[in-house]
Formats: C-alpha cells, structure tokens, sequence
C-alpha cells in the first residue's frame, strides 16, 4: 500500500489521490513550428524503471495537485511538494 | 418561495437501530448558520485577513487545527482556501478574494457516544484514537469514496460535512457500520 505524505493534510493513504500525469514533461514553447517537440510532448514518454516524479491530485483531501517521486520499481515514495511550489 | 430541506430529512427519523441491548452512538444531522469558502492567490494572507478579523478570528488557523469565535467557526482546507461558517459572513470588505456561498451545498452528519471513533475507524484510513485526533482537530479526507471533513468537537463527539448531493450515501454508509454498535437516528431539529 503506498502512502503519500501530502504537504498538506500530513501522511494519507494512496485511496485518497488520483494519479495524474508524467511530472517530467514540459511544453514546447507556444511559438514552436516543429512537430516533433508537439508530437514527444503530448505522446511519447520514458518508461523509467526507479525513480520518477508524476503529478498526484489529492482528490479525497485538500484537492491540492502535488509533484511526487516514486520508485517505479519498488512503489516507494520519496519527495512529496505543492506542485505549485515547484519551480521548472 | 420553496422551502430549503435537508437532504438528510428522509433519514433523521427518530428511532433505536441495530444492537438492541447498547447504544453506542446517536446519528443526526444540524443545519448549518451558513457556510462559506474564500480563496485567493499569493496575497491571500492580507486578503482574508480582514474578513477574519472582522468575524472575530485570529487568523486562518492551521490545516489541522480549526479557529473559534463567538457565532464563527473557520477551517484552512487549503494554502489558499478558508471554509467559513457563520450566519454573517460580512465579506463586502474583501474584493481580492473569491466568495462561494456553500451554505446549501453542504450537509453535516452528526456523531456521538462512545462507539464514535469506533465507528470512524473502520471507514477512515487515519488514526483517529483520541490521542492522534484531538477536540478541535479537524481533517479532509473519504468515506465511502466521497470527500468529507471531519470535525472533533469533543472526545466523543464529532461534525462531518459532506457534499449535499452524497450526503445520503455517506449517511447509508455510517449507519450500516454503526449497526452493531447499536445506534439511535435523532429527529431534524
């Protein structure tokens, strides 16, 4: 059972977050002609085995979107921010 | 004009339910003075300040522990967002802020006597003994896949307010738990 410490609400069970997406991606610049960074951004990611940050929505909680690393491998979790906190 | 009813109404019919031989715990519901949310942005601190002030509160509390003043009580639910219940809210002095009246939006399930933590237990996944959940202590968190907040009020003794559209289902999911501990449903005061 993974357990998430949201910087909010404190230590919580995994049933009260919705998984939301790769943390890692970032969007082309909005003037970017080619299709390439347009067609790796909306489609194509790594699949890494181990560590790895993901965007967590705390939807049973204070609804806060949260960046979280978690070991892919392991389920382990590791370092839980504010997505909002988080700077690129 | 309509009549506003609970939506707990059809539920809160006085009677002994369950268990014969105990009662552990009474269910009921209460209406609430009026409840809003105000949110902001990065200034939210000195935007709310104000509204709080004026209703007699300190400042926004923590996101644990609720804030109490004659006639108010308010809950940090998030970095910048504050549930308010009070009759008078007074929010004209806040134009930074965003105002949302919830008043009927929200239901509260009442809970109390000794089976009540008992009870919680087996539908929340936290630590609610009473020494890691304190009179005062609030959270947010899921019963029944619905999101609630639950208030401690004393040690046996708790408000639980949940969405007004799925506060029967989270009603059905505490009564049917509360079964064996013998339960007494109060009447709509």
């Amino acid at each position: 059972m993974i357990r998430i410490n949201c910087p909010v609400c404190g230590l919580r069970n995994e049933t009260e977050f919705t998984y939301g997406a790769d943390a890692t991606v970032s969007r082309p610049a909005m003037d970017e002609n080619e299709m390439k960074p347009w067609l790796d951004y909306v489609f194509n990611r790594t699949n890494p085995r181990g560590w790895h940050k993901e965007y967590w929505h705390h939807v049973q909680g204070c609804r806060q979107w949260l960046v979280l690393e978690r070991n892919t491998l392991t389920h382990e979790i590791g370092a839980c921010e504010l997505a909002r906190e988080v700077t690129e | 004009m309509a009549e506003v009813l609970s939506p707990l109404k059809s539920k809160c019919v006085a009677g002994h339910h369950g268990a014969s031989e105990k009662s552990g715990l009474k269910m009921g519901t209460r209406a609430l003075s009026g409840l809003w949310q105000i949110a902001g942005w990065d200034d939210f601190e000195s935007a709310a300040q104000p509204v709080l002030s004026s209703l007699g509160l300190k400042d926004g509390g923590t996101f644990r522990i609720a804030q109490h003043a004659d006639g108010a009580t308010a809950w940090r639910i998030a970095p910048d967002r504050i549930l308010i219940e009070t009759a008078d809210p007074n929010l004209e002095n806040a134009p930074e802020l965003m105002k949302l009246d919830l008043s009927h939006a929200r239901s509260v399930i009442t809970l109390e006597g000794p089976s009540s933590r008992d009870l919680l237990s087996q539908l929340v996944a936290i630590d609610v003994t009473p020494m890691a959940f304190k009179p005062g202590e609030f959270f947010q968190t899921g019963i029944h896949h619905v999101g609630v907040l639950i208030h401690c009020l004393n040690s046996d003794r708790f408000d639980i307010l949940v969405p007004g559209t799925w506060a029967s289902s989270v009603w059905e999911a505490l009564y049917e738990n509360a079964l064996p501990h013998g339960v007494e449903t109060l009447e709509v005061a």
